[in-house]
């Protein structure tokens, strides 16, 4: 017996019901399951099945949701509503997917790094200089992770006087890309422009750092106008946004590092600086001592050699008079006459032995 | 304000290198040798003090990054 109790649907209706019964019971779902059949059409609808070995759902996205490059056989996990088509066919509406499983991330990773390498983002020509003494950056980054406490502390430690504008986002998880990006650009559109953007996030799974190999990300740090500094994970993690940026550093600390200059290492510059002039002043110093000395010993040459001079004409001289001294002409045998030299005065002779009186007998003129 | 302390520094830090280029210059003298030694030291000595005494202003901006 027919039970009247049951409601009548025209087709249209029931999917329409179906939908928000859906909706109401699965607002969203996430679903994890292996990549087959995939397919883009027109440039723009994505179309694949989820299968496990037992089952197999029909999904479909368009391809801006599609931020990380999938493929045939990799696992992903999709955040998606379930829904029935005109046609009666249940699939998922994918709003977004990611990698899952460390096989599926390093392949998507590669494929879309493969993809970016190829159009230039990470060439090295595009990296920019960042300032060596910044007055203001901007930082983006969850500031409850450890990843930025370690930054803000070595900042402080190394550097002073610095404006730091700091974004709070979210740094792991489907949201974190977006969330980063429009911090990226809030920064990109201010009036005062930072100096350098820091994007930072501590270390974590391959799955907790999987926000940083974005697509859209990886694209906005790229287009940056203000130069990137990025750090994310551990020494050995690498992430496409690394990539893209200006300046990679391993860590958020070497990003602190990196960033600012170290005042310890500066006041140990200026120190060395100011004792650097010493062995020029002490050279100088000794050039001016030699010269005086030079010059002290060219005036006592100059001294020594007059007063040689002097010695001898002084001797000449002594030579010239001991010549002259009448007792030396006596000596030779010459006699010297004292008095009136006229016939019959009194004279004195004086030779070297004797000295004799005597008349003069005879005066004769010559 | 912050900016100029950090620029003050970068002004000291560039006079001090003027006054140290100035002891392997041609102009170099001893006369006045230890005015501008006196001087650098002097220079020296406020950069340090700045530096040591300048501290960071950190400021997590009110928009909201969790919506579109």
């Amino acid at each position: 017996m027919e039970n009247t109790t049951s409601p009548l649907f025209t087709v249209s209706d029931f999917i329409a019901l179906t939908n928000q019964t859906l909706e109401y019971a699965y607002p969203s779902v996430q679903i994890e399951g292996e990549v087959a059949s995939f397919k883009i059409n027109q440039d723009k609808y994505v179309f694949f099945d989820l299968k496990d070995d037992n089952g197999s759902i029909g999904c479909f996205m368009t391809v801006w949701q599609l931020r990380q490059p999938i493929e045939n056989g990799m696992k992903i996990v999709v955040t998606a509503t379930p829904k029935l088509t005109q046609w009666g066919k249940f699939s998922l509406t994918v709003r977004a997917l990611r990698p899952s499983g460390e096989g599926s991330l390093k392949k998507s990773f590669e494929l879309l790094k493969a993809k970016l390498d190829k159009e230039g983002l990470f060439s090295p020509e595009r990296k920019r200089p960042l300032p060596a003494v910044p007055e203001h950056i901007a930082v983006i980054s969850s500031v409850q992770a450890a990843g930025y406490a370690d930054f803000i502390k070595i900042v402080n430690d190394r550097w002073g006087g610095l404006r730091i504008d700091v974004a709070h986002v979210q740094v792991q998880g489907t949201d974190a890309p977006d969330q980063i990006i429009r911090a990226l650009k809030y920064f990109n559109e201010q009036e005062d422009l930072p100096q350098v953007v820091v994007v930072i996030r501590g270390g974590g799974s391959a799955d907790d750092l999987a926000a940083f190999n974005d697509e859209l990300l990886v694209r906005e740090i790229a287009a940056s106008r203000i130069p990137t500094l990025v750090g994310v994970g551990h020494e050995v993690d690498e992430s496409l946004a690394d990539m893209a940026a200006d300046v990679r550093a391993a860590t958020p600390s070497n990003a602190a590092q990196i960033v600012v200059p170290d005042r310890q290492e500066i006041i140990r510059s200026v120190r060395y600086r100011v004792q650097s002039v010493l062995p020029r002043t002490t050279q100088a110093i000794e050039t001016k001592r030699l010269e005086l000395q030079g010059m002290l010993e060219h005036a006592l040459a100059s001294i020594e050699r007059q007063m040689q001079q002097a010695d001898e004409q002084v001797l000449h001289v002594r030579q010239v008079l001991a010549q002259l001294d009448p007792n030396v002409v006596l000596k030779r045998g010459y006699a010297l006459i004292r008095g009136e030299q006229k016939v019959g005065s009194s004279i004195e002779i004086e030779t070297h032995r004797a000295i004799i009186g005597a008349k003069v007998e005879r005066y004769d003129e010559k | 304000m912050t900016k100029n302390k950090n620029s003050t520094i970068q002004e000291k830090i560039a006079a001090l290198e003027e006054l140290v280029a100035w002891f392997d210059s041609d102009e170099f003298t001893l006369e006045i040798a230890l005015d501008k030694f006196k001087d650098a030291e002097k220079l020296a000595s406020e950069i340090e003090t700045d530096l040591s005494q300048l501290k960071n202003d950190i400021e997590v901006v009110k928009q909201k990054f969790d919506q579109a």
